[in-house]
């Protein structure tokens, strides 16, 4: 059971981690040998006592039971980090709630907004790349780190709208986070493939100019393609392309601790779970070549 | 008002579909983009995802209407929906509390009931049905046709934690007259009733069976 664990440890290779989503006894007890962390969303895990969002207790139960053999990570939806008025305080009540019942490695939201003015907008909007939003975000990572005291990674996310006029190039943005703050990046090497295919980014001028020394953690995964968009809607083995470009990354951020196979909750029927063990062994094998 | 704060409320906007048309450049060109309509697409496939998965019933018949998608739609564009499952679930089916059609209330008031009883609520639940709805539970599991009105009877459902097996369905002893000024069932919630009224009330009329509907309500 500890082998993968003691695989990374001493091979000084980044954990493998996967996302869990509960609900599924028999997928985690398959997960449990191949990974080193499971990856746990507060925002998909939450049910409500009628009254507001609560993690729900069986499926914090279920976490529980393989506590002994992985180490947990958070990595939230919901916080809405860069909404102009306020993020969201009923993820904040999630991430207390978790943060009370187990030790996590790091935790880590988009750089991203869900919500205005309380309102939910129905999926995460990336930010302007501009100096007010710059300065909105690092405050918040600051108040973020100070009230959890562990880690704090931020994610790009996708661009589907047209690109805002801004103050900072893609990376430019991410370099200027994370040096203001000291917060680390997840690196989600299918995002950039979708905003390559989507916006034309140019991935090798963006990892040129990004500061991968602050890369803690990389996301793979894959997706599909509607009406001529890629959508970073996870419900596919990663491709050749995204594990190869994962690798080459890793050999170049320093300070890589993870890299994290995901894949939806609601893709697993037509995934399978034999296909999801297969492919976390295989992103295993990638990332040791 | 910042930049930031008028981009993002007119994105919001535009993604609901409602305002009238911007004037700043950079809303004019999101208007006009393909990923607008991409954008629209995948907020509202996600709330049917999510929608589907929780109120399997409710879902199910809405689709058997042809009138899930549109519906789906429609609050999503009208309303400010939860990110949450379950209360965007609960959300969901209050506003269908405003639908004509009775069949679409009684469902909805079932599964919002049983949402609200498996997050421990201690109301009784009542649920008024023009048909057996058992016979409606097993018409949309095996997406049969739906089972007509009943002419003769009506179904008063209990819904409540403490009740045995969550649950209590009794025939009559009210009855529907052809011509008779339909009921419009209302979600009325009783105060807690100890087990005892529970099963009192299951001697006032034929206790209808409900199997097929445990499975996919009470999780």
């Amino acid at each position: 059971m500890a082998s993968a664990n003691f695989i990374s440890i001493i091979q000084h290779q980044p954990a493998l981690a996967t996302t869990y989503e509960g609900d599924d006894p028999e997928l985690l007890e398959r997960l449990a040998p191949l990974v080193d962390m499971i990856e746990i969303s507060p925002d998909a895990i939450a049910g409500s006592d009628g009254k507001r969002a609560r993690l729900r207790p069986e499926v914090m139960d279920e976490y529980a039971s393989v506590s002994s053999q992985l180490r947990f990570v958070a990595h939230g939806v919901g916080l809405s980090i860069g909404s102009f008025d306020q993020w969201s305080e009923s993820y904040l009540c999630l991430l207390d709630e978790l943060f009370a019942r187990f030790d996590l490695a790091w935790h880590s939201e988009h750089l991203a907004y869900t919500e205005v003015a309380g309102e939910n907008v129905g999926t995460m909007l990336a930010l302007p790349r501009t100096q007010e939003a710059l300065d909105l975000v690092c405050e918040r990572v600051r108040r973020i780190q100070e009230r959890y005291g562990v880690p704090f990674l931020l994610e790009h996310v996708i661009q589907l709208l047209p690109d805002a006029p801004g103050d900072f190039t893609p990376a430019g943005f991410l370099n200027a986070v994370t040096s203001n703050t000291g917060c680390g990046l997840i690196l989600d090497i299918y995002n950039l493939e979708c905003d390559a295919h989507n916006q034309g980014l140019d991935i090798s001028g963006f990892l040129e100019e990004l500061d991968l020394s602050s890369v803690r953690e990389m996301h793979v995964a894959g997706g599909v393609k509607q009406n001529g968009f890629q959508l970073d809607i996870h419900s596919r083995e990663s491709s050749n392309s995204t594990l190869k470009l994962a690798r080459e990354v890793a050999a170049r951020a320093p300070g890589l601790r993870a890299v994290t196979y995901e894949f939806l909750k609601e893709a697993i029927p037509s995934l399978g779970r034999d296909a999801i063990c297969a492919e976390l062994v295989r992103v295993r094998k990638a990332m040791q070549q | 008002m910042t930049q930031l704060e008028l981009q993002q409320r007119g994105l919001l906007d535009l993604i609901k579909g409602r305002g009238t048309p911007p004037t700043e450049p950079y809303l004019v060109s999101v208007a006009g983009s393909k990923g607008l309509g991409m954008i629209r697409e995948i907020a509202v496939w996600w709330r049917a995802f999510q929608i589907e998965a929780q109120c399997y019933f409710t879902s199910r018949l809405l689709k058997s209407y042809g009138r899930f998608d549109s519906l789906i739609t429609s609050y999503f564009k009208g309303n400010a929906t939860s990110p949450f499952v379950e209360e965007l679930s609960r959300g969901f089916l209050l506003w269908l509390q405003a639908e004509e059609d009775s069949l679409i209330r009684s469902v909805t008031q079932f599964e919002y009931a049983f949402l609200e009883v498996r997050g421990n609520s201690d109301v009784v639940f009542e649920v008024l049905w023009d048909r057996n709805p058992d016979e409606v539970f097993q018409a949309l599991e095996g997406r049969r046709e739906l089972p007509t009105r009943d002419g003769k009877y009506a179904y008063r459902m209990r819904i409540g934690r403490n009740l045995p097996g969550m649950f209590v369905c009794t025939r009559g002893p009210e009855r529907l007259q052809h011509g008779q000024e339909e009921y419009r069932p209302t979600l009325a919630q009783e105060q807690k009733r100890n087990e005892k009224s529970a099963g009192s009330a299951r001697n006032e009329g034929d206790v209808v069976r409900a199997s097929q509907s445990k499975r996919h309500v009470s999780g």
